[in-house]
């Protein structure tokens, strides 16, 4: 139980590699990310950013490298650091059959079962958008946005430090986009690291710290929000969108 | 303040259970799917054996009842892991603050339930049919042993596999090429087994408590690399790694840790 009390940022990875085969997919990655702190992370897909999720979250050991949470230098990601971090992947990963409340409830359970606190299920719902009429309805009815919205949920219930977000903008409407954002922005100001993948231009300007872009496995630019000049880190941020050709939804 | 291990793991597998058991008395599948399989075997183990004597049918009843019980794991298991792989929900519950050996006892746990439910069926059925299944009502206790500990084998090795082949997005005809072979060593030793229940032969609690073993054996293999195949195992760097973290520790603490 050592270090349980303390902080599991900044997280530090140092020269992490993968390959699947023949393919080497991240080469060398050097990556920190700071509480109160949100990362993008942008590439052209197959760059090898859902991999680093992976390994962040600690369902891929990688092949070489270090992973650093906070104090701790770890070769597994243990149930206490498992318990700190939240991953909401691509697809929603939501049992269809159960409804949002029953989704999330059953979470909630299995972290209680093992000591740990978790939000009431229907504040951070409705927190996140989701009707009250929509709460018991299987998730196999929902949108993938609204099934988004309650993975985002799933994943900020347990007040997480480190949150990996593998492009949760994926099919929600501008003003999905707009909640989420949002509550990115609360997660943040809790403490929480963030890092987030899109493909979402507007959304990663407004929200992001830092944007880092990965390019065929690595990390070949990096772009951090100053605090005097919002308008250099808007044109050096844009130029590394501009590199990947991101969507363009800065209206919203 | 997190619990202790093991209640961890008793809680979390009973959470798991109990939600893979509504999500089943939901929607019926897994049980329907495998009753009606059962049933439709019996029918045709009685059309196609029932006209021959005693003592032709004595060496084939154990074979039927686990050859059934091999179909319906396979078609259990590989329905059990579609509904994690459809949704990949497994991924979830790895990522999340959830003892992995507890999806592991879940599953296994539904799985060996569904089987228990096809045996219920199915021994009955054997027994009715077969005179040389009248053994399996002579001897009640020894019968339920042999059915758990056959079953909880099978379901042992089956579910290591079958969450290997989820988590690695394998396909399920995999499933069943891997499965039978592995499952091989437990299925013969329980067929072993019911022929010395059906001679009432004396070393039948001897071979109970083979088999008893053997479920150790195989629940041990698979509690321990469950993880692994579902996540890979950790780097031979972990001794590098440990040691690192106690000299980070011991530098935080403000003194030095030797090298």
């Amino acid at each position: 139980m050592s270090g349980a009390r303390q902080p599991i940022t900044p997280i530090v990875l140092r020269s992490i590699s993968q390959r699947f085969g023949r393919k080497v997919v991240l080469r060398g990655v050097d990556l920190e990310l700071r509480a109160r702190s949100i990362t993008g992370l942008v590439g052209a897909n197959g760059a090898g950013k859902t991999t680093l999720f992976l390994i962040l979250a600690g369902l891929l050991q990688p092949d070489g490298g270090e992973r650093r949470y906070g104090e701790r230098v770890v070769a597994d990601i243990d149930l206490e650091l498992r318990a700190r971090l939240a991953y909401v992947a691509h697809a929603p990963q939501l049992y269809p059959g159960l409804g949002a409340r029953a989704n999330l409830e059953l979470f909630a359970e299995l972290r209680r079962a093992a000591g740990l606190s978790s939000r009431p299920a229907d504040d951070v719902l409705r927190g996140l958008g989701l009707p009250a009429e929509a709460l018991d309805r299987p998730v196999s009815t929902f949108s993938r946005g609204m099934a988004q919205r309650v993975a985002l949920a799933r994943a900020v219930a347990g007040d997480p430090e480190l949150l990996l977000l593998d492009e949760p903008f994926t099919a929600l409407d501008a003003r999905g986009r707009a909640q989420l954002a949002g509550a990115l922005l609360a997660e943040r100001d809790r403490g929480a690291a963030i890092l987030l993948s899109s493909h979402d231009q507007g959304t990663l300007l407004r929200v992001c710290d830092r944007l880092v872009l990965l390019e065929a496995g690595a990390i070949v630019r990096e772009v951090e929000r100053g605090g005097d000049d919002p308008a250099g880190f808007a044109a050096r941020a844009s130029e590394v969108l501009g590199a990947v050709g991101l969507d363009d939804h800065a209206a919203a | 303040m997190l619990h202790l291990a093991p209640v961890r793991l008793l809680r979390q597998s009973l959470l798991l259970l109990r939600s893979e058991l509504r999500q089943e008395l939901r929607d019926l599948e897994l049980v329907v799917t495998s009753t009606f399989f059962t049933l439709v075997v019996l029918g045709m183990f009685y059309l196609s054996f029932a006209a021959l004597e005693k003592k032709h049918t004595l060496p084939a009843v154990p074979g039927l009842l686990w050859l059934t019980v091999a179909f319906v794991g396979s078609i259990t298991l590989t329905r059990a892991f579609d509904r994690e792989r459809e949704a990949d929900t497994l991924r979830a519950l790895l990522a999340a603050p959830v003892e992995r050996l507890a999806i592991y006892v879940a599953k296994a746990g539904s799985t060996l339930l569904v089987l228990l439910v096809c045996c219920a069926l199915l021994v009955p059925g054997l027994a009715a049919m077969f005179p040389a299944g009248q053994a399996f009502w002579d001897m009640p206790l020894e019968t339920a042993a042999l059915v758990v500990l056959g079953c909880l084998g099978y379901v042992a090795i089956g579910t290591l596999f079958a969450a290997g082949l989820a988590g690695g997005g394998g396909k399920n005809m995999l499933l069943a090429v891997i499965l039978y072979p592995v499952t091989t060593p437990v299925l013969m030793f329980a067929l072993v087994t019911t022929r010395a229940l059906l001679d009432k032969n004396p070393n039948l609690p001897s071979l109970l408590g083979q088999m008893a073993a053997l479920d150790v054996i195989l629940l041990g293999v698979g509690a321990l690399l469950f993880e692994p195949v579902l996540v890979g195992a950790a780097p031979a760097r972990t001794a590098q790694a440990a040691r690192q973290h106690r000299r980070d520790l011991a530098r935080a603490a403000g003194r030095e840790e030797p090298r």
